[in-house]
């Protein structure tokens, strides 16, 4: 796959950018802050309407064959209008679980819904602190889920979710339905993402991987996942710098602009320095799905843009002065979202140990 | 296999087999001399195999082939420490330049071609005591002679001066006009009576700069490159053409293999230092930023092979690279605590620690400095202002000293 976008790719940038352009302001993205449970449905039934659900599903199941690519245009324009719901990436992670470790039966069950958006899936696969962990806090018995997932992104409205768990004595992957499951809201300071604990009792659940086979699946999506999500926080990032750079060039102080200082200019083209990284690094990760180093691709595409995103969204509000950590301008928006996704598909440390691994061929 | 995999896999086979003879053992205990006499070899090697001015035309004796192949090659011949150096400014800025700008064609081509058969080294001479990066606030003078010219000024931090055949200089050639207005492009010959060249010892103990005086230098005006007082387009296009030459993610620095491999041999605390989180997090982040150089690069290269113009993302190479080397030696150096004293000052920077280090401060100078870098894309990419100008418009001569 080619590293440079294609025309068709170029058009599905312009086009997303202009329709959410178009259909997402910041005063509707405030009021999400202060109550738990909603999320931006404006932006899903974009989503569902100009096809993103299907964008990187097989034909087969409803969806229209294209990739991480493709996907990763969208998601970065979703980052730059603060817009992207959760499902963006759960509901595409789930999707893509099923579709390659899933039986026909379950693709046939599964994927069409997840192609059109009617279906809203989440990935439960951390507990706590850890991404991924050694040993599963979900037990599978008998086809049945117990025990707690912490901090499930979109968690609050999905219909299924893709399930890390203990076999017991081995690693299984499952994908359950939630239509019975205990959702604990969080409180959480970025609300609109829908985090939630999920308490299994007895959940029915399908089987997707067992064994060793199955860290190795629940990696791989994560890693996909990553890669989407990295593409929004560079969004994000570039948004903040962009703001950084219209503010320094419009506001005036000790007689000229501030961005004719070096002190606010040089921290705007360091911002710079940040985005450029993590957008190549995306863009590389993306092209390079299916091949062996995709998820040392995704590793660096997730940590640069994580160091992207906090960067641009800290230096962004400091170079707005006081104005910048105000409810009347909003740019607290892009520094909770950057938070909540660094947080989400494995945090900095975790994805730093995934790339320390496998440059050195083994575990600390 | 696509065709750059097989490109690929034929030139690393050559330059296996250019090890022994050209390889970093073999040229270990040489005097500089001695190794830039291996080097002419080395480099006629090279020409003879067809891996010299690989994307260059054919009629100037390139190969004609793309900047992927190119890039592909310099990957595979960096892994081995030849001594191609000495030929990097040469081949990198002046000789592209003179195929673009020089006017007698058949003069160009016998120096185009000599250059690349190592025959010849080519210098820069841009950077002046009073402007290095006020570049275009450089002091030395070209005035009218005759059907030439007379040089008369200095030049400074000049790579592989003493070793130069020619060079490309930007002398004042109109000190009434605003300083950038007033500029003209040369070549020279630097082995032309009244230049004289003075090699400077840097930090690291190396002399490979220098300083170049012109003392009533004459040159007729067929060296002009540019048009009178159209001297600064030029030098502008030679920095260009260097913003995608200069591009190393290591920084001209050690791999990153390298400080994975300390990291795997060193004890820290009673463990392997690999295990140590801090020492991960570092690898970690200089791989994410490495790899992230190497994408714009590879883009860039991409676009240009497909006719397209690249974006201006190549101009953080130098500064973002070099700055995290510096950083990374330190560690190195910290890591091995009481057993990092050491140093070899005919160390390759490319492969010691030590040397990396004690040498970044001038990799972050060289060829822009991090704060003209900033400048240059904070003003020209993002539209900030520029710093306060009191030379603006001003005649050379008129500037404020």
């Amino acid at each position: 796959m080619s590293i440079l976008y294609d025309e068709g790719q170029q058009a599905i940038a312009t086009e997303s950018r202009r329709v959410l352009e178009a259909r997402v302001n910041k005063d509707e993205l405030l009021p999400l802050l202060e109550v738990t449970g909603k999320y931006h449905d404006g932006f899903w039934n974009t989503a569902k309407e100009q096809g993103w659900t299907a964008l990187a599903l097989p034909e087969a199941y409803g969806g229209l064959d294209l990739g991480l690519v493709e996907l990763g245009l969208i998601a970065h324009q979703a980052g730059r209008s603060l817009s992207g719901a959760p499902f963006l990436t759960g509901s595409f992670g789930a999707a893509k679980a099923i579709e390659l470790y899933g039986s026909d039966e379950q693709k046939a069950k599964y994927l069409p819904g997840l192609a059109s958006g009617e279906t809203i899936g989440a990935v439960a696969f951390a507990s706590g602190s850890n991404a991924l962990p050694t040993l599963p806090s979900v037990t599978l018995t008998d086809n049945r889920l117990d025990g707690t997932s912490t901090g499930v992104a979109g968690g609050l409205a999905a219909d299924i979710a893709v399930v890390y768990a203990n076999g017991p004595g081995m690693p299984v992957l499952v994908v359950a339905d939630l239509t019975n499951v205990a959702r604990n809201a969080i409180d959480s300071f970025d609300n609109s993402r829908l985090y939630a604990d999920l308490g299994f009792a007895g959940t029915p659940a399908e089987t997707l991987v067992v064994g060793g086979a199955a860290r190795d699946a629940a990696l791989h999506v994560l890693a996909l996942q990553a890669v989407i999500t990295a593409h929004e926080q560079t969004g994000g990032a570039e948004a903040m710098m962009e703001i950084a750079r219209d503010y320094a060039v419009t506001r005036r102080a000790f007689g000229q602009v501030i961005g004719a200082f070096q002190s606010i200019k040089h921290r705007i083209a360091e911002l710079y320095g940040f985005v450029e990284l993590a957008r190549a690094n995306c863009i590389h990760a993306a092209s390079r799905e299916g091949q062996a180093d995709f998820v040392t691709a995704a590793a660096a595409a997730r940590i640069s843009a994580t160091e992207a995103y906090d960067s641009a969204s800290r230096d962004c509000v400091q170079i707005h002065g006081g104005m910048g950590v105000t409810w009347e301008l909003g740019l607290h928006l892009h520094t909770r979202r950057a938070r909540s996704l660094a947080i989400e598909q494995g945090n900095l440390l975790f994805w730093e140990d995934v790339l320390v691994d496998r440059l050195t061929g083994e575990a600390a | 296999m696509s065709d750059l995999d097989a490109y690929r896999t034929k030139a690393a086979a050559w330059l296996e087999s250019m090890v022994p003879t050209y390889g970093k053992e073999a040229r270990k205990g040489l005097s500089v001399e001695e190794d830039l006499a291996i080097a002419r070899q080395y480099q006629r090697a090279k020409f003879d195999a067809g891996y010299a001015g690989i994307n260059w035309p054919t009629e100037y004796g390139g190969q004609g082939l793309g900047h992927l192949e190119k890039v592909t090659f310099d990957g595979e011949e960096m892994k081995h420490g030849f001594p191609s150096f000495y030929f990097g400014i040469s081949l990198g800025m002046p000789i592209p330049v003179l195929m673009q700008f020089g006017s007698d064609k058949e003069f160009v081509k016998e120096r185009v071609l000599k250059a690349l058969k190592g025959e010849e080294i080519w210098c820069q001479l841009f950077s002046e005591p009073s402007g290095g990066s006020d570049l275009a606030g450089l002091r030395t003078k070209a005035e009218a002679d005759g059907n030439g010219w007379r040089i008369n000024g200095q030049k400074i931090w000049t790579s592989w001066a003493q070793y130069s055949d020619y060079g490309v200089i930007v002398v004042r050639t109109d000190p009434n006009v605003p300083k950038h207005k007033g500029l003209t492009y040369f070549w020279v010959d630097m082995k032309a009576p009244g230049v004289t060249v003075r090699p400077i010892k840097l930090v690291g103990g190396d002399s490979h700069v220098n300083e170049v005086f012109f003392d009533d230098v004459k040159i007729s005006d067929d060296h002009r490159m540019s048009p009178v007082g159209g001297g600064f387009a030029v030098a502008i296009a030679t920095l260009m053409i260097e913003r995608y030459v200069a591009t190393d993610s290591a920084g001209f620095g050690p791999h990153l293999d390298l400080f994975v491999d300390l990291a795997k041999d060193t004890e820290l605390n009673g463990k392997p230092a690999i295990e140590d989180g801090r020492i991960r997090q570092q690898i970690a982040r200089n791989y994410a930023m490495r790899s992230g150089l190497q994408s714009i690069t590879a883009r860039a290269m991409a676009m240009m092979q497909a006719g397209m113009v690249p974006g201006p993302e190549g101009s953080l190479n130098k500064l973002v690279a070099v700055r995290s080397r510096q950083k990374l030696s330190e560690l190195a150096i910290d890591l091995q605590g009481s057993g990092g004293f050491a140093y070899d000052d005919h160390a390759s920077q490319k492969e010691n620690w030590t040397s990396s280090w004690i040498n970044a401060p001038t990799g972050r100078i060289a060829g822009g400095s991090d704060e003209t870098l900033l400048n240059t894309i904070a003003e020209k990419i993002l539209g900030l202002p520029q710093d306060h100008r009191p030379d603006k418009g001003v005649p050379f001569n008129q500037i404020p000293a």
